[in-house]
């Protein structure tokens, strides 16, 4: 009888380490069979440029999943607020303000979802997705049916070049940006008393309707803070690649989500943390990279995602649910 | 409105709520009525018999891929998070296709293809189901993944390309007709008959709304929800593969991009909600709000307008359907 309960509590602890294992697995794989893996160059690469624009937007992510929500709508505010600095550049005004109302846009549409879940009390999936295809609309009328706005010429390069290509301390800014980012959510999430909101919206939102807690009005706060974060993501992005493409914020939407919830299998009891959601960021990017240094080409890059995330989160919460 | 319910309403909040229930239904077939009724007389050659068809064809497929959407919410209730979802219906119905017209192509008889498309719908929403019930993976995790991994296979084995099919069935799909009706009208004609009973006229469907409804109860009252779970998924699986052979026969081709359709799919079965008595996942909400989107974006080709509007509305119109029912709807206590 001991021996049994004893087998299952360790089997049940396993559980928690899924994302470790696998992550060391990764790499150890990848490692021995590719000469360039581990190399700092190869990392450095990994990092500043796959991993900083969905970590910014997966933490987005991780607030609202936190709350018990999901925001449909992150690319959303990611374009637009590439589109309002674009915008802004192309017509002449300064970066500093291109970049601010790019900021403020994508604030914008946080608190358009704000309104809608508060006020007009819209279940928060429907929501974002209504969202979602309305951004399509005003993207697709704002260029033309899609055209991208692309600015390479000198007069532009010193932005981009400031914004995206600098370094601070041997780091490239975005890095440090993500890093800032990273405390403010941690402190939100964990060190404030709307963490407290969040958290108990997430696991028991009966509960918290009981005890008092405002229920939609700090569930709507949740979608602004995504937005804003998905904002700078935005500014990046397109900084990054030195033109707005129409609806390529999108392509973050489903990673971020899965990013998030890989995190969650870090901890005992399955909640969106910042720590788990960068180890889930960083998972599937080194996973991706992994995968094209051993010559895999991209379709098959997403067989193996597709794989990895399954595996992952069979075994986290398989393992887990298993002792009830 | 309390002035036309009387006193005698006043009383009861309950009676109060169905009455703004009814109205929001009512509302909501009034609102398309009078949509459809200004394409009628403004947009030319709105109701001419040959646009109505085509409209009909252009949703066959989105429809039967909202059924499958539809019954993975009966079976498993439409909470987000926790409840069931199938994120993956549309890049599964992509990688059946993909199946199909490689297995056309490599010479295998046509039967033998068209059912390999459908059981490869069927897998992939077994792979849903075990990731469900047997690792209780949260559903729209388990079915993101799915739909990744099918997304991958599909551009594997398509490489990519648009690879063309033909043969007389799909050209008999296409353009055949019976009693003036197109082929792909009677197959949506068909199928949603059997779903209808299957769904809302069979013990089978009663126990599929249970399960999903309140999975507890179910449980307690000796139902097997996991059955029932796989039953959901593996049904939007077949739903995928079928929907897969009529875009083959459609487009004459295996193309990429089914996967798009996720989220039009997503739309059509929520909004479809709205057009049932308790706002719940229904056959015939599902159809009316396909076939309501398919026509919206038609009657506004006809009108001239950009189709860059077309999603900007949708997506207005889905705010505006659920702000109404969750006024009707009673409050949460969850």
């Amino acid at each position: 009888m001991d021996n049994v309960k004893k087998s299952i509590i360790s089997l049940e602890a396993l559980s928690n380490y899924i994302v470790l294992f696998a992550f060391a697995a990764i790499v150890v794989i990848f490692s021995v069979t590719t000469d360039n893996f581990l190399s700092l160059e190869n990392l450095y690469n990994v990092v500043a440029n796959k991993v900083v624009l969905l970590a910014i937007v997966s933490l987005g992510m991780t607030i609202v999943i936190a709350a018990g929500g999901i925001d449909l709508s992150v690319g959303v505010s990611v374009d637009i607020s590439g589109l309002t600095f674009f915008s802004l550049l192309a017509a002449g005004y300064s970066a500093v303000l291109g970049v601010g109302a790019g900021l403020v846009a994508a604030l914008l549409v946080g608190l358009f979802n704000a309104f809608l879940i508060n006020k007009l009390k819209i279940d928060a999936f429907l929501a974002t997705l209504g969202v979602l295809f309305i951004g399509s609309s005003v993207q697709r009328l704002a260029t033309n049916g899609g055209t991208p706005i692309t600015l390479t010429t000198e007069e532009y390069s010193p932005i981009f070049r400031a914004i995206s290509d600098s370094q601070l301390f041997g780091l490239p800014s975005p890095v440090w940006i993500l890093v800032g980012c990273s405390i403010a959510v941690y402190l939100l999430l964990h060190k404030m008393v709307f963490g407290r909101f969040v958290a108990v919206l997430g696991a028991k939102p009966g509960v918290a309707l009981y005890s008092g807690v405002r229920v939609p009005r700090e569930l709507s706060k949740v979608f602004v803070y995504c937005a804003l974060l998905c904002g700078i993501a935005g500014i990046l992005l397109s900084s990054q690649v030195k033109s707005y493409i129409p609806l390529s914020g999108d392509a973050f939407l489903l990673d971020a989500i899965g990013a998030t919830f890989i995190g969650t299998a870090l901890t005992k009891d399955r909640r969106p943390t910042v720590i788990g959601t960068l180890m889930g960021v960083f998972l599937l990017a080194i996973m991706r990279n992994g995968l094209l240094l051993i010559g895999w080409n991209f379709f098959w890059q997403q067989v193996g995602i597709g794989v990895l995330v399954f595996v992952v989160l069979a075994l986290s919460f398989g393992l887990r649910r298993r002792e009830e | 409105m309390s002035g036309v319910t009387g006193p005698a309403a006043a009383n009861s909040s309950m009676n109060r709520r169905a009455l703004a229930a009814l109205f929001v239904r009512l509302g909501a077939f009034a609102a398309i009525g009078i949509i459809l009724l200004y394409f009628a007389i403004y947009a030319r050659g709105f109701t001419s018999s040959y646009n109505l068809q085509n409209v009909v064809e252009q949703s066959v497929i989105l429809t039967m891929l909202a059924y499958g959407m539809t019954v993975v919410f009966i079976g498993t209730g439409t909470d987000v998070q926790q409840g069931g979802v199938d994120l993956s219906v549309a890049a599964n119905a992509g990688l059946a296709g993909a199946v199909f017209v490689t297995l056309l192509n490599l010479g295998l008889p046509e039967p033998l293809a068209i059912l390999a498309a459908i059981f490869s719908g069927m897998a992939m929403g077994l792979l849903n189901g075990i990731a469900v019930v047997l690792f209780r993976i949260i559903p729209l995790l388990a079915t993101l993944a799915v739909m990744n991994i099918a997304t991958g296979l599909e551009l594997t084995i398509t490489g990519n390309n648009v690879v063309g099919a033909s043969s007389e069935f799909l050209t008999m799909l296409q353009f055949g007709r019976f009693l003036g009706i197109s082929a792909l009208a009677w197959v949506l004609i068909v199928f949603t008959i059997f779903v209808t009973i299957l769904v809302h006229y069979s013990p089978f469907g009663v126990r599929l709304y249970a399960v999903g409804g309140f999975p507890e109860a179910a449980r307690a009252a000796g139902l097997n929800v996991g059955f029932n779970i796989y039953f959901s998924y593996i049904f939007s699986g077949l739903c995928a593969g079928i929907a897969a052979v009529l875009i083959v026969s459609r487009l004459s081709a295996s193309t990429l991009g089914t996967g798009l359709h996720l989220l039009p799919v997503l739309a059509a079965a929520l909004l479809g909600t709205v057009f049932s008595r308790r706002f719940v996942p229904t056959i015939g909400g599902t159809l009316i709000a396909s076939l309501f989107v398919g026509f919206l974006a038609n009657g506004f080709q006809l009108l001239g307008i950009s189709s860059y509007w077309v999603s900007g509305v949708q997506g207005a119109l889905i705010l505006l359907v659920v702000a109404l029912t969750s006024f009707a709807k009673p409050a949460e206590g969850g």
